[in-house]
């Protein structure tokens, strides 16, 4: 257990750190602030600070910064001005900025490159593969945190596009009952522009449509000029941005 | 011992423009909901008709903010 420890105090206001990962900011023994810090399944530490008083945001990040090891990461949403100024008054700057989009649903265009469903074998030697090649360029730390920890691969989430029999792309679609989303389409290096990354976007699209629904949801990443061109070639609309801040 | 705030239960009614949500409690009080920094760091989407667990501010129990989000 973390002895309870408190940490700054000024005014009625003070800081308590209560566990290994927690800091409580406390009113007259009120918790009117918390923060937390943990880690993603790529190790990277990602905080959270939410309070019911401005004034307790800072006294937390001042309590809970200088003893946690650099670099630290944290997400906003971008419409959230206020709270993404105070994290940046914390030192923090944008590392990155992802889009989030709505995509209609259409019906599948005729394609050159089949689209399977997937068997589980191949399908994990793809997914290995694909990380291999990605970690060794962007790096797979940007990819959504259900996708970081190597596991098993669900074939039901996955589509797969073939070449003479060998897998060479996968779409991954997920959360159909409420607003389907498309958690990653990747495609193996030596297949890339030659539309196989189309055809498993139109494939899902196509697919989803076939079972009445309007539209499907997606994260691009600002700096993936291929992914937002390929979304806006099928009439994606960007709804709304996080931002990635890190402290170094 | 530490006071917490008060957790209760509602349904998101609207999404509004500045990343807040209108959350609707059993008892037909209505809520201005942010959403937690641990659902947003796991990227958990808030959609209307959502069932989530709110947390009341102890200054304005017209303000919260969404602790969890429910399966459906």
């Amino acid at each position: 257990m973390y002895t309870s420890r408190k940490v700054t105090t000024l005014d009625s206001l003070c800081v308590t750190r209560v566990s290994r990962s927690c800091w409580h900011a406390l009113d007259d023994d009120r918790v009117i602030g918390r923060a937390e810090v943990s880690r993603r399944p790529d190790g990277r530490p990602f905080l959270s600070i939410d309070v019911w008083r401005d004034d307790a945001f800072g006294r937390l990040a001042e309590a809970m910064l200088p003893v946690l090891p650099k670099p630290l990461y944290t997400v906003v949403d971008e419409r959230d001005a206020d709270l993404t100024s105070q994290w940046c008054a914390a030192g923090f700057s944008v590392r990155r900025r992802e889009w989030e989009c709505l995509i209609p649903t259409s019906p599948a265009e005729p394609s050159d490159v089949p689209v399977i469903s997937p068997e589980e074998e191949p399908l994990s030697e793809l997914d290995r593969v694909i990380r291999e090649e990605v970690e060794a360029s962007v790096g797979w730390q940007e990819m959504p945190a259900e996708l970081l920890g190597p596991g098993v691969v669900d074939p039901s989430k996955y589509a797969v596009a073939t070449k003479s029999g060998r897998y060479v792309g996968l779409i991954r679609v997920t959360q159909v009952q409420r607003l389907p989303r498309i958690g990653l389409i990747a495609v193996c290096a030596d297949e890339r522009r030659r539309g196989v990354a189309r055809a498993l976007l139109g494939h899902a699209l196509g697919s989803l449509h076939d079972r009445g629904i309007e539209t499907a949801s997606a994260e691009l990443n600002e700096s993936n000029a291929a992914a937002l061109a390929l979304f806006d070639g099928f009439g994606a609309r960007r709804v709304g941005s996080n931002l990635e801040l890190v402290l170094r | 011992m530490d006071k917490t705030g008060i957790e209760v239960e509602g349904i998101v009614v609207e999404c509004l423009r500045d990343a807040t949500f209108r959350v609707e409690l059993a008892n037909g009080h209505r809520v201005l909901a942010h959403i937690s920094g641990k659902i947003r760091r796991n990227y958990i989407k808030i959609m209307p008709f959502d069932r989530v667990l709110l947390e009341l501010s102890p200054y304005d129990l017209d303000r919260g903010r969404i602790l969890f989000r429910y399966r459906t």
